[in-house]
């Protein structure tokens, strides 16, 4: 009877006495504009896979299932894309694994920068290694190939515009994240355990067999499931390497059938909704992995490993990793200069004539030109835009008492559950069908990149937040200062080398952003990343590989800065 | 003068501080003591309104900064005390003097006097030498008196210590507790200081509240603490004492008899009015004495000793007497075999009836 009276009494007051206006309503003035940033093109899209009607009317005039039982007619293209996924998932855990091993538990020469060099891929982009890809091993034209037939073989060796080269390449450009999992399980894993095994007799082959494998399992078993995730998403190989041969995944099918004529977007977004799910399920079940696997992790901090004495098994494992650099770094990268440079992306190579047109081309006035500034302008002004957000929002998430933090942390996370292209077909829905007249500006690319990078800001910034000790906030406030002074005086200062790198990781994903540009675009609002396609589409291979190297060239820019940054932050610390 | 009634804090359905309520008089230091989890962090974290308490309420000179029953919640920046964290929290990014000069700038005094009252609290805790130095290059110790200077230097009514000598070693928290009691002297201020270590409360302190499980156990002096433990629990967690379970068999107000197992009466003290019924004394290791050859005094007992050990400042033994087995602690002067026979004894009022 008591409980009764006490309770309801209990959960209205301690809101309106205990917290300070400001928090409260920065929570909800964040959580109103997030929650309406991700909702509002989510339902969209569902509204319209469930439109029975004609696609193109908002709202629709009828409703039902028929979209979604269409993806039945589609089965091919869920064969392709499983197919494509599980081929690329395999690659890139494999090779991850070995890598990580290699890396972070033998002794190597230049392991660390190897270790650097491991990621440059992911940073090079899927568009990018496909691109570069299809320049080194077209059938016939390939620069492989050609060597092939140079030294007297007949026939093509390679062929990238196969279900085998999309895979190939999704691995080498998107499995990084398999590689920076796995050697983070295995960093984290203390030594102890190992040397303990060895202490109490074990073997080196018998204490990986029982004591290090698994440790690591739980490790592998995430990335493989997020990897998975990913390549169901992937778009950029596909889109190269994929259309042209009619071998369609669902990502393409979505984007063909937007640009079919009338525009099918009630299929599109069926196919959408469904490619979200099996996403979605196989995040729960990484993260189910990856709660359960933390025994792995007891302690969460680095260690550094005992690396082990391999032999001549050691020089395989540098071989390996210098095969990876060859064909994800240094051969792509290769490809696109020395075909940037050409008149002709010409048949014999022996035969080209050299020039700077395409960079004049790109760099000079025009739409080219302009995409590049625009992407360049958006990076900016969405990194800086949204680190002073996320930096608040960070706050609040992890360290307020706020009422409705863990909603908002669940609503800023959910863009990376949606595969980007879902998510930009969302949008592209969404903004056609409200008066507010952004679609087809650098404002609603701004949104849109703000929306869907919320996930990135929040992990990377609260890992910041987290480190500060509580009590250094604790002690502003009851030396008198608000929270507001506090933020402003000790919270974001002591962020500041977290904000500078959180800021460029922002600014690098935004101008290599393909899923949602490529939807969003206008003839007056031109990113980089689709133009690059564009260029390709149009079959000027010559430009999109001048195009694709100033890409990557901004986007290391940023990261040789960053990674500067990172250091003179290790040092301070240490 | 702080007044703390009836402070329930909960976290989730667990109450971790539970109806506690004590009265910490104008300049005078309380220290709060307890085991990890007693609550009198907790306890102290909603003094200072970092906990939003559920039930009861807290007065500061005559203030009420909160009040379940008045719905009132004063936040922290505004409560006026003062506070020393555990892990010093001094601001890496800042040098001494901008750590220092923190609240005195939230205040707005105008910068002479701010630079007056920083000296003034460098000075006290000897930090002037590094005034201009970044707090990121303080030793642990450094660190502790920059803190220290922080929490007093803007003339706080009430300062409040959450463990702030744990982090030290041994040697320099022996310094720092003297240092901190001649400070609180001098400056005369009213503090609450949390401690799980009953050395540094009992030596620091003007009266000990002791906690357990979210509730207060017993208040008072460090001596009476010590001399006079009321429960079971504070005989066992301050200092070290035999507790000696028996029967009440009849006294007259302070002196009674107690019955313990092997047949043996003691001369017992109690604090309350009792006649009969089962119980337990303490007495505490350091108030027994042992003699060699039968003398005999109050509760005298022959024992034998059982094991020696030798810790330097001190003896323990382990005695076997008729009630079972008694830890004794005597000076390293006070030599004895294992195995010897030995006189067991102790004064009346150092053996106390526990509540309960």
């Amino acid at each position: 009877m008591s409980i009764l009276l006490a309770a309801p009494q209990r959960r209205l007051w301690p809101r309106r006495l205990g917290l300070p206006g400001g928090q409260s309503v920065a929570t909800t003035l964040l959580l109103v504009f997030c929650g309406g940033l991700v909702g509002y093109p989510i339902v969209f899209l569902v509204a319209e896979s469930l439109n029975a009607g004609d696609a193109e009317t908002f709202p629709p005039d009828a409703y039902g299932i028929d979209n979604y039982l269409n993806l039945i007619d589609d089965s091919r293209v869920l064969g392709n894309t499983a197919f494509v996924a599980c081929v690329a998932t395999v690659l890139a855990v494999a090779l991850g694994f070995l890598i990580a091993w290699t890396l972070t538990r033998t002794r190597l020469p230049g392991r660390a920068g190897l270790e650097r060099l491991m990621q440059l891929p992911y940073y090079l982009t899927p568009l990018v290694g496909a691109l570069a890809w299809a320049i080194l091993a077209s059938p016939h034209s390939g620069f492989l190939n050609q060597l092939w037939h140079l030294v007297g073989g007949t026939g093509d060796l390679f062929n990238i515009y196969s279900p085998w080269g999309i895979a190939w390449v999704m691995a080498l450009f998107e499995g990084t994240v398999a590689f920076v999992m796995i050697s983070a399980a295995m960093k984290s894993m203390d030594p102890a355990l190992e040397e303990s095994s060895r202490v109490l007799g074990a073997g080196k082959w018998r204490t990986m067999l029982r004591i290090t494998l698994p440790l690591v399992t739980p490790g592998v078993l995430g990335a493989t499931v997020f990897v998975f995730a990913e390549m169901l998403g992937s778009f950029a190989a596909a889109l190269v390497l994929g259309v042209p041969g009619r071998f369609f995944v669902i990502t393409t099918t979505i984007w063909e059938a937007t640009l079919s004529f009338p525009p099918d977007y009630g299929r599109a977004a069926a196919m959408g909704i469904a490619l979200f799910a099996v996403m979605f399920v196989s995040l729960s079940v990484y993260r189910r992995i990856v709660r359960r696997g933390q025994y792995a992790t007891i302690t969460g901090k680095a260690f550094r490993p005992r690396p082990l004495e391999m032999g001549p098994l050691a020089w395989l494992l540098f071989a390996l990793c210098c095969f990876y650099v060859l064909v994800a770094v240094a051969l792509p990268l290769a490809a696109l200069a020395l075909t940037s440079f050409q008149r002709f992306a010409t048949v014999i190579l022996a035969q080209s004539q050299y020039t700077l047109a395409n960079y004049q081309t790109a760099l000079g006035f025009g739409a080219v030109n302009s995409a590049l500034g625009n992407s360049l302008l958006l990076g900016v002004v969405v990194a800086t835009c949204g680190v002073a957000v996320i930096a608040v929002l960070v706050w609040i998430i992890y360290r307020s008492r706020v009422r409705g933090a863990n909603l908002i942390e669940y609503v800023v996370m959910f863009p990376q559950a949606v595969p980007r292209m879902v998510f930009g077909l969302g949008l592209l829905w969404a903004w056609l069908n409200i008066p507010i007249p952004i679609y087809g500006t650098l404002w609603l690319l701004g949104l849109a990149y703000f929306t869907v990078l919320l996930p990135l800001g929040v992990r990377t910034l609260a890992g910041v937040v987290l480190q500060i000790d509580r009590s250094l906030e604790e002690c502003a406030r009851v030396c008198g200062a608000s929270w507001g002074h506090q933020l402003r005086t000790v919270t974001l200062p002591l962020m500041r080398p977290g904000i500078l790198a959180a800021w460029l990781l922002l600014f690098i994903a935004s101008v290599r952003e393909l899923g949602v540009s490529i939807f969003l675009v206008g003839p007056k609002a031109q990113v980089i990343a689709p133009s690059i396609v564009s260029a390709w589409v149009s079959s000027s291979t010559e430009l999109s590989a001048a195009l694709a190297l100033i890409q990557s060239a901004a986007v290391f820019i940023a990261l040789v800065v960053l990674l500067r940054a990172a250091r003179r932050y290790a040092g301070e610390i240490g | 003068m702080i007044e703390v009634s009836g402070l329930t804090v909960r976290y989730g359905g667990v109450a971790a501080v539970d109806g506690v309520s004590f009265t910490v008089e104008r300049g005078e230091h309380v220290t709060l003591l307890g085991p990890s989890g007693c609550g009198k962090t907790t306890t102290l974290r909603a003094i200072a309104g970092l906990e939003q308490p559920s039930a009861g309420a807290i007065r500061i000179d005559g203030r009420t900064v909160y009040s379940a029953a008045e719905r009132a919640n004063v936040p922290a920046e505004k409560r006026g005390v003062s506070m020393v964290f555990q892990s010093y929290a001094v601001w890496p990014h800042m040098s001494v003097f901008d750590n220092v000069a923190y609240g005195l700038r939230v205040r707005r005094l105008p910068a002479a006097e701010i630079a007056r009252e920083v000296d003034r609290a460098l000075d006290l805790v000897q930090m002037q030498a590094y005034r201009s130095r970044s707090a990121s290059l303080l030793s642990g110790g450094q660190q502790q008196r920059v803190a220290l200077a922080r929490a007093i230097a803007f003339s706080p009514s009430v300062v409040l210590f959450d463990e702030p000598l744990s982090n030290l070693d041994a040697k320099l928290r022996a310094e720092m507790r003297v240092e901190l009691r001649e400070l609180q002297r001098r400056l005369d201020i009213t503090s609450v200081y949390v401690t799980h270590d009953q050395e540094e409360a009992l030596a620091i302190s003007d009266r000990v509240v002791v906690m357990n499980v979210g509730g207060i156990e017993q208040i008072g002096t460090p001596e009476q603490i010590y001399h006079r433990p009321k429960s079971r629990f504070v005989a066992d967690f301050v200092g070290s004492a035999n507790l000696i379970p028996g029967r009440v068999a009849g006294g007259d107000g302070q002196t009674i008899r107690f019955e313990a197992a092997g047949g043996l009466t003691l001369a017992a003290t109690a604090d309350r009015a009792v006649s009969g019924g089962e119980g337990t004394v303490a007495i505490r290791t350091a108030h027994i004495a042992l003699a060699a050859n039968g003398a005999s005094g109050a509760n005298a007992a022959a024992g034998t000793i059982r094991q020696r050990l030798f810790h330097g400042d001190f003896i323990q033994y382990v005695v076997d007497w008729p009630a079972g087995q008694l830890i004794v602690r005597r000076p390293p002067t006070d030599l004895y075999d294992e195995g010897a026979a030995v006189t067991v004894s102790f004064a009346a009022e150092h053996c106390v009836l526990l509540d309960g």
